[in-house]
């Protein structure tokens, strides 16, 4: 197993709800979940930063 | 769901390793979560608030539940089974040398002696864990584990021996000794170096077995240092960080994955979420934003910059945990808090 930290910008559209979804489809492209948090907001760009901890095989 | 069918229940959040005002240190949470237990008939919150190294308080009705956990009970994935007694399982690091091994076998035992806590087993792990602490650009900490797999073969090897409730697990960790870092956490006005790092083993464990599990590091004693903050002193008392793990893991939830049942605790039992009002962007706060209250509290200023109103998540902010706990006791005497005050309005036609 490896593990993984990831950062991402994900655009701020819509309700909590579709942020998680968005948030697991983000990392799924880099391995399977560990830890995460939106840690900053712009609210200039509609964007938020994404800080995660994945693992792979 | 019957509001009054269920103890009033608060989810207390103060993530770990994001350099919380309160509650970033050496568990300078627990009063506030002391004096929330005192307002919530049950009380939900995590390690990083409830471990002070060396110190901790019982409190009969607090729930300590591991982060990872914790985000899937949010997410209505698990539910939380209350539990009298957890036999602990030990799970230290290959990489911890001698004298330090035995400081943490001794806090162990110990812990068995003058608290009356079970411990089944001890196991060190086939390989030296490796951690290496890093900072995200968000000024939050996080840490890379070289050899995880040592750590879940160990925990494996463990909970195979049928008398392992939950797994308390020791890792070497760099020392800091000189550190700019340690000495801005020590002095009380920086990020614990090794909080993140900490929350990814314990994640680990709690992913792959789900188990409540808690970590501790090893690390050398420090030097004394006469500026010591307060809120981080706790850390500086002893040999091991070990005891307070140990008592919250003994009376930890066990972690249900199927159909709840009578006497579980759901997400839906969670009447209230209590999180620093920067710091709303954690998969907990996020899934129950839709269903339960949330109160953010401003005076818990951390390095996160997500609060609820730019993320789109209704809250009522506070300025402080006193003023939190006045809204929590109005909230559970089905009292509206904005009714408290002078400015009453009228309703009009």
């Amino acid at each position: 197993m490896t593990i993984h930290f990831i950062e991402a910008e994900i655009d701020l559209h819509s309700a909590p709800l579709s942020l998680n979804q968005k948030v697991e489809e983000v990392l799924a492209d880099h391995g399977e979940p560990l830890r995460w948090a939106l840690t900053r907001v712009d609210s200039q760009t509609q964007t938020v930063h994404l800080e995660a901890v994945v693992t792979t095989p | 769901m019957d509001q009054t069918a269920h103890p009033f229940t608060v989810l207390l959040l103060i993530p770990t390793g994001i350099g919380a005002a309160i509650g970033g240190y050496a568990g300078d949470g627990l009063p506030v979560a002391r004096a929330m237990a005192q307002v919530a008939e049950c009380l939900i919150t995590h390690p990083n608030v409830l471990n002070g190294a060396q110190l901790y308080w019982p409190l009969a009705n607090a729930l300590y539940v591991e982060g990872y956990g914790l985000d899937q009970f949010a997410a209505g994935q698990w539910s939380l089974r209350p539990r009298r007694h957890n036999r602990l399982g030990l799970l230290l690091d290959q990489g911890i040398e001698t004298e330090l091994m035995w400081r943490q076998l001794q806090a162990a035992s110990a812990c068995q002696a003058t608290l009356g806590l079970t411990i089944s087993a001890h196991e060190v792990t086939d390989a030296p864990v490796e951690v290496q602490l890093q900072m995200a650009t968000s000024g939050a900490t996080w840490g890379r584990v070289v050899n995880p797999d040592t750590l879940l073969r160990g925990a494996e090897k463990l909970l195979r021996r049928g008398d392992v409730d939950a797994l308390a697990v020791v890792t070497r960790f760099p020392d800091l000794s000189c550190g700019a870092a340690l000495t801005a956490y020590r002095h009380g006005h920086g990020v614990d170096p090794v909080a993140g790092a900490e929350a990814v083993i314990s994640h680990l464990i709690v992913r792959e077995f789900q188990i409540p599990c808690a970590h501790a590091p090893a690390l050398s004693p420090l030097p004394l240092d006469p500026q010591i903050s307060a809120r981080a002193a706790a850390e500086e008392l002893g040999y091991t960080f070990l005891p307070s793990v140990l008592v919250g893991l003994s009376r930890a939830p066990q972690f249900v994955s199927g159909p709840p049942q009578s006497g579980d605790i759901t997400a839906a039992h969670v009447d209230a979420v209590v999180v620093p009002a920067g710091a709303c962007g954690g998969p907990a706060v996020i899934h129950l934003s839709q269903s339960t209250p949330i109160l953010s509290v401003r005076d818990n200023v951390t390095r996160m910059e997500a609060s609820a109103p730019a993320l789109g998540i209704p809250t009522l902010e506070v300025g402080s945990y006193l003023e939190a706990l006045g809204v929590l006791a109005a909230w559970r005497a089905g009292v509206n808090p904005l009714t408290l005050g002078s400015g009453v309005p009228s309703l009009g036609r």
